[in-house]
Order: C-alpha cells, then sequence, then structure tokens
C-alpha cells in the first residue's frame, strides 16, 4: 500500500523528538502566535458572568468594597487588639491575606487548568497553556482591583507609603512562579491523583496559618515559631508587605534566595506540564 | 468515477495503534505509572483492563479525495480522527503529512463556542480557537456571514439557536480557517436539507482547488454516497475495508458491521445503497 516515498512527507508530531526544554520553548512560542484567541478568552471570561445583569462590571468593584466596609466596621469596633505589628493590626491582615489570596488563587488556577478545559482538548488542538496564560490574567485583573481599594482603605488605617513601594507588584513575580509551578504539577495529579490533588489542596489552605498572615512574624509559641521561621511563604509575603508599608528590605537576602527557588519550582512545574499534559488529556472524563 | 491512486499524498497513516484504559481506577493507575516510568509508555502490550482503540491501521488521503469514514458506534472513528487532529498521542505508529500543512476538524458543533455571546462574538471566538488572528477573521467575516446565511440572526445570542443554525455557524467559521486537510466528524447531522445540500457542492469544489482533501465522517450511507470518492470501514479499531468503489464499500459495511440490526432493516439499508441514483 506505501511503495511510493513520500519525500515531501513529515511526522505531524515531530516536536516529540526534541528536549523537553525545547519543547518547552516551541510552547512558548506557539501560545504567542494564539495571543487572539487568549484576548477573546479573557474578555469572555470577565464579561461572561456580568452579562445579564445591568450593572455589569461594576459588580467587580462592587464585592471587594463590601468586603473593605467589614473591615472599617472591625476596627471601629474595637474588637481587633494588635500583635506586635509594624501597622496597625487590621491594616496588616488585610494587606496580608490579600497577598496570600494572590499567591493561593495562582495555585488554584493552575492547578485547575486542566480538570476544566476537558471538552476544548478534546475537540480543538491548541496549545493548552493557552488556557493557564488566560486564567493568570484573569486571575491578576481579579488581584488588581480590590487592591487598589485596599491601598485606600490603608491609608486610612494610617499607613503611609514609600517610594521603594512602587516596586511592590515587582515583588509578588516570586509567589506567583510558586503559586503557578505548584499548580502545574497537582494540575496533572488531579487527573490520575485525584486524592493527592486534594491533599495538596489541604495543605495549601493549612499553610496560610504556618504563615504569618493573621498574626505577627514573632510568635511565642516555640514549635510554630520553628515553622514560620522556616517557611519560605514567611519571607515573600513579608517582603512585599514591608516593602509597601515603610519601603524597608525585610530578610532580603532569604528572599533572593527563596525567590530563586520559585523560579526553579516554575520551571520544574512547567517542565512536567509540557512533558506529560498530552498524555494525560484522554484520560480525563468528563463529570 | 475518477481515480486518485496518482494524485499526491496529503496525509499518510502508518500502523496507527492506541490503546485505552476500560476501568476508571486503573485508567488513572495507568497515568502516574506512565508518568514516572515514562520509558515504557509506548509498549506494546495490553495491560490489564486496556483495550485497542485503534488497532494497526493504515490509510492514505490524496489530493482531491473526500475520503468517508463509516464504522458502527464505537468502532474508533472519532479517536482515529483526534490522533490524526493531534488532540490524542499514538501509541505506535505514524502520522505523515507535509511540512505547515493546515488540518481543521470539527468534533463537536457547539464547543468552545459561548451561549450568552451573539452569533459574530463567536466567530471571533471560535476563528482564534482555530487558531486564525484577528485581521485573519476580519478578512473571513463577509465569507462567513454568506455561507451560513444567518442574516440578522447572527448578532442575536448563539444560546438561542437551534441546532441547525448553530451547525450552519460552526461549520461556516470551519471553512473559513481554508484547511488543507478537512475532518469533519459527523457535523453535517444536523441542519436542513437545503443548507446540507450547500455543503456537499461547497465541499465537492473545494477538494478541486488543488492541495485538498476531506475526511468525512459518517454513519449515513446516503451522505457518503452524495460525497465520498474512497471509503474506509471501521471496525472495532481496525480499518476492515478500503476502496473507492463506494456502494460495494458501503454494503460491505452494512453486512458486516451492522450486527444489531434486523435482517428487515438490513435489507432496506443495502436496498437504499444499491438504488440509489448519483
Amino acid at each position: 500500500m506505501h511503495s511510493e516515498t513520500p519525500e515531501k512527507l513529515v511526522p505531524i508530531n515531530s516536536w516529540k523528538h526534541l528536549s523537553t526544554w525545547q519543547q518547552m520553548l516551541g510552547r512558548v512560542k506557539k501560545v504567542y502566535t494564539f495571543r487572539f484567541l487568549i484576548r477573546q478568552m479573557v474578555k469572555t471570561s470577565i464579561t461572561r458572568d456580568y452579562k445579564r445583569s445591568f450593572i455589569g462590571l461594576w459588580w467587580m468593584l462592587i464585592t471587594p468594597l463590601l468586603a473593605v466596609v467589614t473591615w472599617v466596621l472591625l476596627q471601629g469596633a474595637g474588637i481587633m487588639n494588635p500583635g506586635e505589628t509594624s501597622i496597625p493590626y487590621p491594616a496588616y491582615v488585610l494587606l496580608s491575606t490579600s497577598i496570600w489570596s494572590f499567591f493561593l488563587q495562582s495555585y488554584q488556577v493552575s492547578s485547575n487548568v486542566l480538570i476544566n478545559g476537558k471538552q476544548l482538548m478534546v475537540t480543538t488542538d491548541f496549545p493548552h497553556e493557552v488556557l493557564l496564560v488566560e486564567k493568570i490574567i484573569i486571575h491578576l485583573i481579579h488581584f488588581v482591583i480590590p487592591l487598589v481599594l485596599n491601598l485606600v482603605v490603608l491609608v486610612f488605617f494610617g499607613v503611609s507609603f514609600h517610594s521603594w513601594s512602587i516596586l511592590f507588584p515587582l515583588t509578588l513575580l516570586p509567589l506567583l512562579c510558586l503559586g503557578v509551578g505548584l499548580g502545574l504539577f497537582v494540575a496533572l495529579m488531579r487527573v490520575v491523583a485525584v486524592d493527592f490533588a486534594q491533599i495538596a489542596d489541604k495543605v495549601m489552605n493549612f499553610l496560610m496559618f504556618l504563615t504569618p498572615i493573621i498574626y505577627a512574624p514573632k510568635v511565642e509559641v516555640k514549635f510554630l515559631g520553628d515553622i514560620v521561621a522556616l517557611n519560605p511563604l514567611t519571607y515573600l509575603i513579608g517582603f512585599s508587605r514591608d516593602l509597601l508599608t515603610n519601603g524597608g528590605f525585610t530578610n532580603l537576602n532569604l528572599y533572593l534566595v527563596f525567590s530563586t527557588l520559585s523560579i526553579i519550582v516554575f520551571l520544574l512545574g512547567f517542565r512536567t506540564f509540557t512533558k506529560h499534559e498530552q498524555q494525560l488529556v484522554e484520560r480525563l472524563i468528563n463529570v | 468515477m475518477k481515480d486518485f491512486t496518482n494524485q499526491p499524498l496529503l496525509l499518510s497513516v502508518r500502523n496507527v495503534n492506541k490503546k485505552f484504559t476500560k476501568d476508571i481506577r486503573y485508567n488513572m493507575y495507568y497515568g502516574i505509572r506512565d508518568m514516572l516510568l515514562s520509558n515504557h509508555r509506548n509498549y506494546m502490550q495490553l495491560r490489564e483492563k486496556e483495550f485497542w482503540a485503534i488497532k494497526d491501521a493504515s490509510f492514505d488521503l490524496r489530493e482531491g479525495e473526500i475520503l468517508g469514514v463509516v464504522g458502527a458506534n464505537g468502532s474508533g472513528k472519532t479517536t482515529l480522527m483526534r490522533i490524526i487532529s493531534g488532540i490524542y498521542n499514538l501509541n505506535s505508529g505514524e502520522i505523515l503529512a507535509r511540512p505547515g500543512q493546515k488540518t481543521t476538524s470539527i468534533f463537536a458543533l457547539k464547543s468552545g463556542m459561548e451561549p450568552l455571546y451573539t452569533g459574530r462574538e463567536n466567530i471571533y471566538l471560535k476563528g482564534s480557537l482555530y487558531g486564525m488572528s484577528k485581521e485573519e477573521i476580519d478578512n473571513q467575516m463577509s465569507f462567513i456571514e454568506d455561507f451560513c446565511e444567518l442574516g440578522d440572526r447572527l448578532d442575536r445570542p448563539f444560546g438561542n439557536y437551534s441546532s441547525g443554525m448553530a451547525a450552519r455557524l460552526a461549520y461556516a467559521i470551519a471553512v473559513a480557517t481554508r484547511p488543507d486537510v478537512f475532518i469533519i466528524d459527523e457535523a453535517l447531522a444536523v441542519g436542513d436539507s437545503v443548507f446540507k445540500a450547500k455543503c456537499f457542492d461547497h465541499l465537492k469544489d473545494y477538494v478541486k482547488d488543488g492541495g485538498k482533501g476531506v475526511l468525512f465522517v459518517s454513519n449515513n450511507v446516503r451522505k457518503v454516497l452524495k460525497i465520498a470518492t474512497r471509503v474506509i470501514v471501521m471496525d472495532e479499531g481496525e480499518i476492515i475495508y478500503n476502496s473507492q468503489e463506494i456502494r460495494k464499500a458501503l454494503q460491505f459495511y452494512i453486512e458486516n458491521c451492522l450486527r444489531t440490526l434486523t435482517p428487515e432493516k438490513k435489507a432496506a439499508k443495502l436496498a437504499a445503497v444499491t438504488h440509489y441514483d448519483f
């Protein structure tokens, strides 16, 4: 049947012979050619929820506003008693939790990227990282709006900003890398090792209590204090928070070490994802 | 009947094998195993609870051909098309195509479409999903408008479309991508007869352009008779018949693959094939 030598034909999956690092580079380039799709998907995702509403996108402002009002009321009621925090306690918690949720959301959107995209992935051939980039962009948009409001509230709480505070957005990048890197590992696990993914989710949520977010960095309990001191998030979150509120570089060296580690985690996560995700797409079952 | 065997090759599917797992927990277990021991991923023995979804499938698609792919439900047609589209990996074998050749496939009409958005907005969404840029879609817009014949209904929410209207739009967008290999998997099962006739005429013209071929997956013998220039018959993951004699291939399909059909229904189907008037 195949008597003729098809010198003009090449295998459709010839990229498979490339090394995983080369494949990763190839995927980044491919995602770039699909940038119009990303734009369309971001636009759709943002507007979809508000499509049937008359006040529309204003909801994106109303929800965080209500949260802020809660904080202000709590402050006014005086129920919140400060610990050893450099800024008023409610401001401290407000800022810390929003940085924490930035990290947690980075993890969550990445770790659900395969499980939520099945219908699209089995009907169309497109780079699946498009879904990841889309989700990260939406995550960033959903982070920035309440953040701006929170900054206003911080001023209300008596926090003053420093000129170095301008670097604040940049200092969040390691948290994004760490969240997405871990998320990409778990994204694969969510397809074939559901229990593992569930445990990972629980651990991520629990990490909040092992990080100085709702309490001050100096912990009296020895055991917890040790964990907090060893926890990379203590430094990654603490650095961003302190830079924003007093312009200082708290534990700069440790921050840089853990930032480098975060980038490595991201690269390893992306590498594992690149290597295995296509194998796992066919194992997804619609639920 | 035109003979295509001397036309240049567009696509060559060679000894392709693909296995799936029957059991949901084994499916996950093998998933982890293959990740951790990635060297063993492609080994050719079946493990417990696995089966061949595609078994040693080989066929060629040549320029100008409209290849009808028939087979009972679950015979592996869609799986094979997904492998060719690059959606699924294969366990062994190879698929050869021209470098940079564009393949567009329609599997589920509504996939990637948003019900709350208008038909026109969905053109941009679906078009970009096929890898088109904004400029390309803008350039194709009037073609899509003409082809789907939806008129001002194009500016109504897609979620309110009837299945026929949805089919018109989805099909028009796929055609607008100008693929070299066009895979149509049951996508013309819905839609009214006028539109179907228009699609068939268009497909016939389309493959005459040169450098184009179509894989047309359908269980409807009449449609295959109407349009195919060659037929492959699939059964339990294998290609068991491959011929340019459409009538014979379809008779073979009806006689050998439709096991659940009563003798009377079989006879009626066979008669439809024999007496079909081109």
